[in-house]
């Protein structure tokens, strides 16, 4: 990895380039390949179910068949393919228009990247595992369980699921870093209100994103359990279905709109562009994204009409759902107001953002159909709904098609054949409203099968005929934008007159470096106040000097360094879940206690290589061996060796080979040096004196904390179900762990201390007593997991009370267990800054932030404990 | 500490079981307590601007409207 230790990136030509790079534009192209991969995969399978529609019974697929295509239709294309094709733009666009040289956190957005692409790939692989998961994309419960998953589709069904907890790792890493990067890293007079309404739109859509998935990943950890160690959340009588429900449209409704705000963005400036004026009531418009932005939060449970709610709740919800059409309702006059206050210039990305409209409001007023309680119970579970959603989600997918030909030219530096374009979007939209608009007229065919009314037939066939029309119109695109590549017209910096955002203000494609100078909106728009590259980094094409990691060089102070680590976690992680999807209950837990070992021996041998061998680093390899050997005895004792090994199968060993690599991998990149130089000048209200990593770690513990408060509100909400008081009473233990509960608690407080006391000797530069309070806080650590797991053992052998003895024990053991991985996460962090420190690391005021971004994780999971306390020991 | 042995005191005194619905607000108020301080001061909360408070605050809302409108949801 010591080669790009300068800095500077392979030529795109490479291969390597592309697995190495950490630059915002070249992981915007990435996405945008991948995404548009994923829409010609998704899109085959949605050709599959019309092929399939042209005859009720169907032509070409069985039960199990078309129920796999619809389910990963509907998947893939909500989650792999329609957010991450906005977010190649915002990937691409956002620092250029925030003025920012890259993301806050570069390395960080190359993994999120490489995670998608893990995520991808894992769900992939289902479909060669038996079967992929066929309960429909919103996986409702008890589908979604194994006892109704059929057999042959169990394994798959897994790394659907596993599939998707990578994509919400991915999404949620990416949601920190674009936070932390709009607020902390916007040119010099860039106020929020005034960001571009591409790059506005991107910022609501993360914060709905960083809550949303935060919920989404909750629902799937539990389902995940409940497939892995045999918890019975979602097949619990009563709560189960209900639950799942609430959880995943919690983070649904929302979803919907992280798809089509990015879109809307685009169309905005796209509609603003063309008219060739400011769009009107700007204010206006961004107050009501923002309104949808916090109604899309309480608005879940129209989704859940036909279910056991009662009927109050839906009628507050009726209310909030209609409620939240009226934001809507200003943006898209806005939008039309526009055009008819400008002098439209018919150019294709235009015609495409004008049918998004067209078909938006269609979907959204077939939608309003939809939030009518009395209505929803006719039209829940029929085409209505399928038209629906489809004009609604399917109009953000042609607005991001005029947003390529809109940014093409940037990107390129070509200007495409505009007659092909607009061949394109006569094709595609006549296509489109052919496939979907039939569906409104033969509504009442139920969804999710293949047989309906033969008076159906015809409205059908027209469907299927459109949708090969659609299909095909993209042809046209590949085509036209192909041939453009290599003999297209210079497009010029700005080929677009009355064009708004600061991409124009660059040449074609942008440079590296972005900016030619310091970018500044002190003057309204975007200016460079030096020339030269900017913060003095390099730029593409010339050599960089080499220096030392210890010094900030010339060299470092721009942010464009290669990396191989993003990469290789994220291929650790696709490993891994592909090992767990396959891997018996009974060996769930061992791939990850030899990870342990393989961990703390690596921390040893990585360390002594970057920092210098120290016996810290001796004590280190020398305890992997005493905690291998643990492993080892305690696995023989359990499942006996050679044989267990042997009946663990292939997924144990490919588990055993993921986690380890794992270890390795996420060793190596905190070993790394790279750096990120934060701007000198830049507006970062209303989070100035919060350095880019405490930012980040504060944004990513919102999204924990609604992790475990989906976990907690799961309990409170079975718990409710069941009847609050006789919930433990009636549980199959002898008796309840109070003393361990109330012991624990003691030791998570103090170690929250000794880690504030480790904090202030670090500022002070007293390097032995931080490292001795870093390790009492290890103790603490330590002691509170061997005291777990007395009570632990007590409970689940002792007294038999197991994962599945009922629903009690799921969500204790589930909670509870959760904290605790968070507490070995936190363990695993502390070997490794103890390494750290005992070489001189962190010391001194600066230095010694690393130890307060981490001081932050703990007290956070003290503060979970404070509740869980209470809740699981006490009442 | 002191005021974890408080919660247990409740449970171990038999206090919860006679007065269950008040003393369990009491044991779920002390935890916020300690919460608040831990964020507070641990976390220097105190110090950040407060959006950074904001942030924290806007996510546990979200858990309080998911859980509460779930619970309030069941028939």
């Amino acid at each position: 990895m010591g080669e790009h230790a300068d800095g500077h990136l392979p030529p795109k030509s490479t291969v390597k380039r592309w697995l190495v790079t950490t630059n915002h534009k070249d992981i915007g192209i990435l996405y945008l390949i991948t995404s548009v991969f994923v829409l010609i995969f998704a899109g085959i399978l949605g050709l599959l179910i019309r092929v399939q529609m042209w005859s009720s019974g169907g032509l070409i697929l069985d039960g199990l068949g078309y129920n796999q295509v619809v389910s990963a239709h509907g998947l893939l294309m909500v989650f792999w393919f329609i957010s991450p094709f906005g977010f190649a733009f915002a990937n691409y666009f956002v620092p250029l228009q925030i003025g920012a040289d890259d993301l806050a956190f570069p390395r960080l957005n190359a993994m999120s990247y490489w995670l998608y692409l893990a995520s991808i790939l894992l769900f992939f692989t289902s479909f060669f595992q038996g079967a992929t998961f066929t309960g429909g994309w919103t996986m409702y419960a008890p589908l979604n369980v194994p006892a109704f998953i059929p057999p042959v589709a169990e394994v798959g069904s897994l790394s659907a699921i596993l599939g998707l907890i990578l994509f919400t790792t991915s999404v949620t890493l990416g949601g920190v870093n674009f936070l932390t990067t709009m607020y902390r890293m916007r040119a010099e007079g860039l106020r929020v209100r005034d960001i571009p309404l591409f790059s506005l739109s991107v910022l609501l859509t993360v914060w709905m994103m960083l809550f949303a998935f935060a919920a989404l990943l909750a629902a799937l950890i539990v389902l995940s359990s409940d497939h892995l160690l045999g918890t019975t959340y979602f097949s619990t009588e009563g709560s189960g279905a209900l639950l799942w429900t609430h959880l995943f449209w919690f983070f649904g409704h929302p979803e919907v709109y992280i798809v089509f705000f990015p879109a809307l963005g685009a169309m905005a400036e796209i509609v603003q562009t063309f008219s060739g004026r400011r769009l009107v009531g700007r204010k206006w418009f961004v107050i009501a994204m923002g309104l949808v932005a916090v109604q899309s939060f309480i608005v879940w449970m129209h989704h859940m009409f036909l279910t056991a709610i009662n009927l109050p709740i839906k009628s507050i919800f009726m209310v909030t759902t209609i409620g939240i059409s009226l934001p809507f309702d200003l943006m898209v006059f806005a939008l039309i107001y526009t055009m008819i206050k400008g002098r439209v210039r018919w150019k294709t990305p235009f015609l495409f953002v004008l049918g998004a409209i067209i078909i938006f409001i269609v979907g959204g007023i077939t939608g309003v159909f939809l939030g009518a309680i009395i209505l929803d119970y006719s039209f829940r579970g029929t085409y209505w709904v399928v038209a629906h959603f489809h004009y609604a989600m399917a109009s953000a997918a042609v607005a991001l098609v005029g947003a390529v030909y809109y940014w093409y030219p940037k990107m390129t530096g070509k200007m495409y054949n505009e007659f092909l374009g607009k061949v394109h979007f006569v094709a595609a939209f006549v296509g489109f409203n052919l496939l979907y608009f039939p569906l409104f007229v033969v509504w009442d065919t139920p969804r999710r099968v293949f047989q309906y009314s033969e008076a159906f037939t015809i409205w059908h066939r027209v469907a299927s005929v459109g949708a090969f029309i659609f299909a095909a119109s993209f042809l046209v695109m590949v085509y036209n934008l192909g041939k453009s590549l290599y003999t297209g017209d210079e497009a010029g910096d700005n080929p677009w007159a009355y064009t708004a955002s600061g991409e124009w203000a660059v040449s074609s494609p942008p440079p590296l470096e972005n900016f030619p100078g310091k970018p500044s909106y002190t003057t309204g728009e975007l200016t460079f106040e030096d020339s030269g590259v900017a913060d003095g980094g390099v730029a593409e094409g010339e050599p960089a000097p080499d220096g030392g990691a210890a010094t900030v060089t010339e060299h470092e102070q721009h942010a464009d360094h290669a990396s191989w680590w993003p990469m290789l976690v994220s291929l650790s992680a696709l490993i891994t879940g592909l090992g767990l999807s396959g891997l018996e209950t009974d060996y769930f837990i061992w791939p990850f206690l030899f990870a342990i070992a393989v961990f703390v021996g690596y921390l040893g041998v990585e360390g002594g290589r970057r920092d210098g061998f120290s016996p810290i680093h001796g004590l280190y390899i020398a305890a992997s061996f005493p905690i291998l050997a643990a492993f080892g005895l305690v696995f023989h004792l359990h499942h006996g060796i050679p044989a267990g090994l042997f009946e663990g199968g292939k997924y144990f060993f490919i588990t055993i080979i993921g986690a380890s690599l794992g270890s390795m991998t996420l060793i190596s990149l905190g070993w790394e040096s790279f750096y990120v130089p934060e701007p000198e000048l830049a507006e970062q209200w209303p989070f100035g004196e919060v350095e880019n990593t405490k930012l980040g770690m504060w944004m990513f513990l919102g999204s924990d904390i609604i992790v475990f408060g989906a976990f907690i509100g799961s309990f409170i909400f079975t718990r409710f179900v069941y009847g609050w008081q006789p919930y433990f009473h009636d549980a199959a233990y002898v008796h309840k762990p109070t003393w361990p509960g109330l012991l624990n608690t003691y030791i998570l407080l103090a170690s929250s201390f000794t880690i504030v006391l480790a904090l202030v000797y670090a500022k002070r530069s007293e390097k032995w007593k931080a490292l001795g309070f870093t390790s009492l806080t290890f103790i603490g650590a330590s002691a509170f997991l061997v005291n777990k797991g007395i009570e632990w053992v007590d409970l689940y052998f002792h007294q038999g009370w197991t994962f599945n003895s009922d629903i009690m024990g799921s969500t204790y053991y589930l909670t509870t267990g959760l904290h605790a991985a968070h507490v070995v996460v936190g363990m695993l962090i502390l070997l490794f800054l103890i390494a750290r420190m005992f070489t001189g690391a962190y010391m001194g005021e600066e230095e010694s932030q690393t130890i307060e971004y981490f001081g932050l994780y703990w007290h956070f999971v003290d503060i979970v404990w404070l509740f869980l306390f209470p809740l699981f020991y006490i009442l | 500490m002191g005021l974890s042995t408080a919660q247990f005191a409740f449970e171990a005194s038999g206090l919860l079981k006679e007065m269950y619905v008040p003393i369990m607000a009491a044991i779920l108020g002390i935890s916020t307590l300690k919460a608040l301080a831990v964020s507070g001061w641990y976390m220097h909360l105190v110090e950040e601007p407060r959006a950074v408070t904001y942030v924290a605050i806007a996510a546990v809302i979200g858990v309080i409207a998911l859980t509460a409108g779930a619970a309030y949801s069941i028939t």
